[in-house]
């Protein structure tokens, strides 16, 4: 059975090792693994009140040109404002100069109107290009996306009210909770086991 | 008695800080392994560490990993196309019948096309004599792809097209192009590789001295094409390393 389990997860190992971008399969193109356009940048919107918050999330070794990202509306009663990006990395190539880049996950926020109250599905068509850095390029991309609306009670963490600088992981402050539990248990037990060790030198009555 | 009672507060403060630990790393690990990292927030306007699931509430359809692609056909012979060269006459790729070429697909926003230039300079005046052409195929605006050529004075052929151009590129079975890339064939119009990202002279002189082999009657394609592909890995093998 052990034996059994040893060769299925070298089989797996095989199979993850040998796996190759769908462009790599063809007759002998070179061995290296770039990720699928799709799959190097995820782009996805969220509804926030009166904007909307566009999020591309950029996989290691790749990133995006700040110049070449835009939203525009798409549905026909909709109107946005020019997307608010956050300051980016700048990039000097001696070829094409210094760009700003973003590396990793990037969030832009985007004021909008709607003139017909939500008669029409609300859509945007986002544009971006980026490169990959061991030295490939993908043609810039435009997408229609459908802006999602937020999951329930997720309001106030992606929400306006997160201000700057504000970042927070809800998962860190389960940790800091955990941490206060143990330590006061810890200090209590403590005070138990070194109680029950201690006589007293008290003054006879 | 009382040391033992300090030993034994310590080693209980010890085994809480070490649980704590233990539960913080367990929920990572977590969420990096199921991607749930639903409870990331992220305040507007910052670039940040990414959370991947977190795009679920975006409507982020796209996975990492998406095996949903067919793989493309390479083509075996090289697919005729036309397209304008610098002085806007359409020509077509069958002009350079019997040579072996050296076909780079580019484009002027391309850093990594841009900086492989040089070498394709160098390995056009190296190889022309030796009966290998080096042709570029820039797949962009004809203005932008006119005045860089000038200004960086390229010496080797240039077609230029944008739709016309993926179509090009679409015949060598990279209907979604990314840029560069490069497709060296014999010179009896085999497409031997297809080189994709930019290509650096160890690697453009493993490939063309094999292309050579197989011109020169030393080597069959399949032969040839293995050889590329073990000259590749170590190559790769070489630069990790």
């Amino acid at each position: 059975m052990r034996i059994s389990l040893a060769f299925l997860l070298l089989i797996g190992f095989v199979g993850v090792a040998s796996a190759k971008p769908w462009w790599m399969r063809g007759i002998e193109s070179n061995e290296t693994d770039f990720l699928p356009p799709d799959t190097a940048f995820r782009v996805g919107a969220q509804v926030d009140g009166s904007v909307m918050r566009v999020r591309w999330v950029i996989a290691d070794g790749y990133y995006l040109y700040r110049h070449r990202m835009d939203v525009k509306a798409e549905s026909p009663d909709l109107m946005v404002a020019a997307p608010v990006f956050p300051k980016g990395i700048f990039k000097t190539d001696p070829y094409l100069g210094t760009q700003e880049i973003y590396q990793q996950q990037v969030e832009a926020t985007v004021a909008y109107t709607r003139l017909d109250a939500g008669a029409h599905p609300l859509q945007i068509k986002v544009t971006y290009q980026g490169c990959a850095e061991a030295g490939l390029c993908y043609p810039p991309i435009s997408k229609v996306i459908f802006p999602q609306a937020p999951p329930a009670g997720a309001g106030a963490s992606v929400g306006a009210g997160a201000s700057e600088g504000a970042a927070h992981w809800k998962g860190v402050g389960l940790w800091e909770g955990t941490a206060i539990i143990l330590g006061t248990l810890a200090f209590l037990l403590a005070g138990f086991v070194l109680r029950k060790g201690r006589k007293l030198d008290l003054p006879a009555p | 008695m009382r040391a033992a009672g300090v030993a034994g507060a310590a080693l209980i403060a010890l085994v809480a800080v070490g649980a704590g630990a233990w539960m913080h790393a367990r929920q990572q690990a977590a969420g990096n392994r199921a991607g749930t990292h639903d409870e990331v927030a992220v305040p507007a306007g910052h670039a940040s560490a990414p959370s991947p699931s977190d795009q679920a509430a975006y409507g982020d359809a796209a996975a990492p990993g998406n095996a949903a692609y067919q793989p493309p056909k390479i083509p075996d012979q090289l697919p005729i196309f036309s397209l304008e060269d610098r002085t806007g006459k359409t020509t077509s790729i069958a002009a350079w019948a019997g040579k072996s070429l050296v076909i780079n697909f580019w484009a002027t926003w391309c850093a990594p096309c841009r900086r492989e230039i040089p070498l394709l300079e160098t390995l056009h005046s190296e190889w022309v004599g030796r009966g290998v052409t080096v042709i570029g195929i820039a797949v962009d605006h004809r203005d932008q792809v006119l005045k860089f050529a000038d200004q960086f004075k390229i010496p080797y052929p240039l077609l230029i097209g944008e739709q016309d151009a993926l179509d090009a590129a679409a015949a060598f079975g990279m209907a979604s192009p990314v840029f560069p890339f490069t497709v060296f064939t014999d010179r009896r119009g085999e497409v031997v590789t297809l080189f994709v990202g930019e290509l650096h002279r160890p690697q453009a002189d493993l490939i063309l001295s094999v292309v050579q082999n197989l011109n020169d009657g030393r080597v069959h394609l399949p032969e040839a094409r293995q050889a590329i592909a073990d000259g590749l890995s170590a190559l790769a093998a070489k630069r990790a390393g």
